[in-house]
């Protein structure tokens, strides 16, 4: 769960829609080892064997809204009602050793021009030179396996979780990127005390074939899918109070406020949301009796999706969803067209909020607390700790590589500090002014302190922060303390499984996908689902079931 | 052979020879170019070197990136991983085809792309044709540039554009189905319709590229002499016959060498177009070989596969470009090089 606006995921969750899906539908951080042939994951004990000490921070800012605990390890992330006042330095003596280093992310935000004032405010503070390439967020897919081909993958390289299967991370690690293990595994981490404070959970996600490979970023931990939102402002002004407790009344909601000759839909496309409503098994496999079972054979996905089916039937979905005109989405519920809507956990935010009044006065997103179908105990699973990693290149050498992982303390640094402030805000006076709401961007600021690529390599745990919406992190805080009691983990969280080869197609399961997405959009019966997954089981469905079964289940890895 | 009335064969060099016009040579075209026989190569090449260094751009520009990138193909034998590189990956044969060939979802896109290919070539490719004829009848040069200009500025539209306007206009929540709401009339989502999908997306081709499409043609229009028209019109020739008997034949060679270039081109249905249609109607109904091969082999981290299915897509091309050729020399037209 995040929610800052210093460096907001919004952009890059709106952009990648349907990898939060991805995620949420395939085991997570699931990866397909071309020629690694065998595939595998780690084991239970050499995680615990190298996984870094986790030591929390102490002299840091302290909260508005501390973290609270909920069941199976969730924890809400630390709320700050306005922008601290002193900025407390974490980081102390020599950082860099003036090595310079070339770092690959993705970006969704115009690119800064190269060597910009910025840049070499930040270089000068690391004392080395970190040469920030940011890449096209959209076409990162097709940006890196080239790279990768000509081998000339950079010294940092980040890549997002769902693009592990595409950049074959579990192949790379090992051959093209550097076991970190040594230099961070158990107490070793203690020398950089900013990485030590990013809790274990995000580290896991960096381990691949039981070594430590990974820097994670974005860290929470409480990571969920998403939520559904609707237009709060637009229902008071029916009179309507939403008191949803099952989806009956889910539905009955819908067909109360849905008007399609007014132009106004009840829904937008909420099939992968639905699923915790339904509570469909989160990861795509669970476990019965011992064996391990697909979620298509789930009853709750059949149920879900005949849910689905019924109400994009019923005409309550926008059309423009069913077209899957997502590109319009976010404007969609700006724009009053649709009422409810889901989506990653960055849509409660401030710039939410700033664009939505921009637009409307007194436009206001609220969360649906957490129901379920039945109007049974919800429950909800637990996404990876963290969707990002990033690797740095096997050539370099112990000295270099240590030099970066100080670099990466110093990206790591917590919300509120001097260097938190100097990675996301840049200089007083140059790239930002103080404003009473906290750093306000000045035009040399825009252009080249915006694009927070630095929180691409590494970051300390996510904090929520809504700059002048105070109101949006209680709000968000409250949601997320309440989901917390909800939480569970689903079979592989936090676990980086590499499928071999000869499982690639099976395990993508677009074909399954594609027919999930025909049925929930009304376009097609259950049946047909039912039918694409019966192909799925046939066509090496069953194989990879029974791989998992013997790889991880049996051997205990899970 | 001429035929004489009796049926017998007139000898070639007994046949009458058309008088040539007072003041003209009988053979007006420009010299022979001296035989090169007796020039050594080169002389030749020093001879030719203005065309050649014109040329030599256009030649690195295709052997870098048309044929260099051919050797890629290599992936399509075998399990290709980035990692590993081409000469590292493991070499599986002909695995990849013989899986494409067992996979039901290749076979069905393969199947879409030749039905949209086959609609499209008949609902479009005459479309710029009938166009370039329309626009050849305008007399005023200004209406007919402003025509022009208007008929050619969709193709510089993108494809999100195109189709975000289509769905404007026939979305669910577009222009006519609010009015057939408004009107208690029953909706037709067209942009979700799967069976209305091959008219869709050939119907978006004409507004975006018809237009463009016509260049070539009116190109074959401005390369008959008007004294041809001029001629036909002074022995009575109506508008039609002009057309039938002068436009036409005139814009043969073109209509046919454009129409085997498409057959060349029939499974290349428009990728971006597909990719955005995709979710809109599902599948079954876009999946092409194109972005069979994107989301099975790009998607999927499963290179050679895709690969498997983009050679596999060149081949049946190229057999089809050659055979429309075949074709078009049989009907007597040069086709894409003259026999």
């Amino acid at each position: 769960m995040s929610s800052t606006n210093a460096f907001t995921r919004r952009g890059f969750l709106a952009a990648s829609a349907g990898a939060a899906g991805a995620i949420g539908l395939s085991p997570l951080l699931a990866a397909c080892g071309n020629n690694g042939g065998k595939g595998g994951a780690s084991t239970k004990a050499a995680i615990q064997a190298v996984l870094p000490t986790y030591k929390p921070l102490s002299g840091g800012v302290t909260p508005d809204i501390p973290s609270v605990p909920g069941t199976n390890g969730a924890m809400t992330d630390p709320g700050f009602l306005k922008y601290p006042s002193t900025l407390p330095k974490t980081v102390t003596g020599q950082v860099g050793s003036g090595g310079r280093y070339a770092g690959v992310a993705p970006s969704w935000n115009p690119v800064p021009p190269a060597g910009n004032s910025y840049y070499e405010a930040v270089n000068k503070a690391l004392g080395a030179t970190f040469v920030s390439q940011p890449a096209n967020g959209n076409t990162y897919n097709t940006v890196i396996p080239p790279l990768i081909a000509a081998d000339k993958l950079p010294d940092w390289l980040s890549i997002p979780g769902w693009l592990n299967p595409t950049f074959d991370t579990g192949g790379l690690v090992g051959t093209k990127l550097a076991d970190l293990t040594t230099y961070l595994g158990g107490d070793a981490v203690l020398e950089y005390p900013n990485l030590a404070a990013i809790p274990s959970g995000g580290w896991k996600c960096g381990i691949w074939n039981n070594r430590l490979y990974g820097i994670p970023s974005q860290t929470d931990s409480l990571s969920f899918a998403g939520a559904i939102y609707y237009r709060k402002d637009l229902l008071d002004a029916k009179g309507i109070t939403p008191n949803v407790k099952t989806a009956q009344d889910f539905e009955a909601l819908g067909r109360e406020i849905n008007n399609p000759g007014g132009g106004v839909w009840a829904f937008d496309d909420m099939l992968v949301y639905l699923y915790q409503v339904f509570k469909v098994p989160l990861g795509g496999w669970y476990l019965e009796n011992g064996k391990i079972k697909n979620v298509g054979e789930h009853p709750a996905m059949l149920e879900c999706l005949a849910w689905a089916n019924k109400i994009a039937k019923a005409g309550l979905v926008h059309p423009d969803a069913i077209a899957g005109v997502n590109t319009s989405n976010p404007s969609r519920f700006m724009a009053g067209k649709v009422y409810i809507e889901a989506g990653g956990m960055a849509g409660l935010s401030g710039p939410d909020a700033k664009n939505g009044t921009a637009g409307k006065a007194g436009y206001q997103r609220a969360l649906f607390p957490l129901f379920s179908s039945d109007g049974s105990t919800p429950s909800i699973g637990l996404g990876g700790s963290s969707g990002w990693m990033s690797y740095l290149n096997k050539n370099l050498n112990p000295e270099q590589i240590k030099e970066c992982l100080r670099i990466a303390n110093f990206f790591a640094a917590p919300f509120g500090s001097f260097e938190y402030n100097l990675l996301n805000y840049g200089v007083e006076g140059v790239h930002y002014t103080m404003g009473p709401e906290g750093p306000v961007f000045t035009k040399e600021g825009s252009n080249t302190a915006a694009d927070g690529i630095f929180g691409f390599f590494s970051t300390a745990q996510t904090a929520v922060y809504n700059a002048g919406y105070p109101d949006v992190t209680k709000a968000m805080e409250a949601w997320c303390a309440d989901a917390a009691k909800h939480a569970y983990k689903p079979m592989f969280w936090n676990l980086n499984i590499s499928v071999p080869s000869q499982f690639s197609k099976t395990a993508a399961q677009t074909e399954l996908w594609d027919a999930t997405q025909a049925v929930a959009h009304g376009k097609q019966p259950v049946s047909y689902y039912q039918d694409a997954y019966s192909r799925w089981k046939s066509g090496g469905g069953d194989a990879l079931g029974t791989w998992y079964q013997q790889n991880l289940i049996d051997k205990g890895l899970s | 052979m001429a035929v004489m009335a009796d049926g017998a064969a007139v000898p070639e060099e007994a046949r009458p020879r058309p008088e040539a016009p007072p003041g003209r040579r009988e053979n007006a075209g420009p010299a022979p170019a001296r035989p090169a026989r007796g020039l050594s190569r080169w002389a030749r090449l020093r001879r030719d070197r203005s065309l050649l260094l014109m040329i030599a751009p256009a030649m690195l520009v295709l052997l870098v990136f048309a044929y260099l990138p051919m050797f890629g193909t290599i992936s399509a034998f075998e399990y290709y991983d980035p990692i590993y590189g081409f000469f590292h990956s493991n070499w599986v044969g002909l695995k990849n085809f013989t899986d494409l060939m067992a996979d039901p979802a290749f076979w069905h896109a393969f199947e879409n792309t030749l039905v949209l290919s086959l609609v499209s070539l008949v609902l479009y490719f005459p479309i710029p044709v009938a166009l370039a004829l329309l626009l050849n009848t305008v007399i005023s040069t200004k209406l007919r540039s402003f025509i022009q200009a208007v008929v050619y500025l969709p193709h510089f539209f993108s494809w999100v554009l195109v189709i975000t306007v289509f769905n404007q206009m026939l979305g669910g929540a577009g222009l006519l189905n609010q009015f057939l709401r408004q009107h208690h009339m029953a909706t037709w989502n067209i942009m979700s319709s799967g069976s209305a999908f091959k008219y869709l997306v050939t119907f978006e081709s004409v507004w975006k590229e018809a237009g463009w499409g016509i260049i070539v043609f009116l190109a074959a229009l401005a390369a008959i002499d008007p004294a041809l028209y001029e001629s036909a019109a002074v022995d009575g020739a109506s508008r039609w016959r002009r057309m039938w008997h002068i436009t036409l034949p005139g814009m043969r060679g073109m209509i046919v060498l454009m129409l085997v270039l498409r057959l060349g081109n029939a499974l290349n249905v428009g990728f971006e177009q597909m990719l955005i249609q995709r979710q809109a109607v599902g599948a079954q109904h876009a999946e092409v070989l194109d972005t069979f091969a994107y989301f099975y082999g790009i998607g999927n981290g499963n290179f050679g596969y895709g690969a498997a299915a983009g050679l596999f897509k060149g081949i049946i091309s190229l057999i089809l470009i050659f055979a429309a050729n075949k074709m078009a020399h049989k009907f007597g037209e040069d086709g894409l090089y003259r026999k």
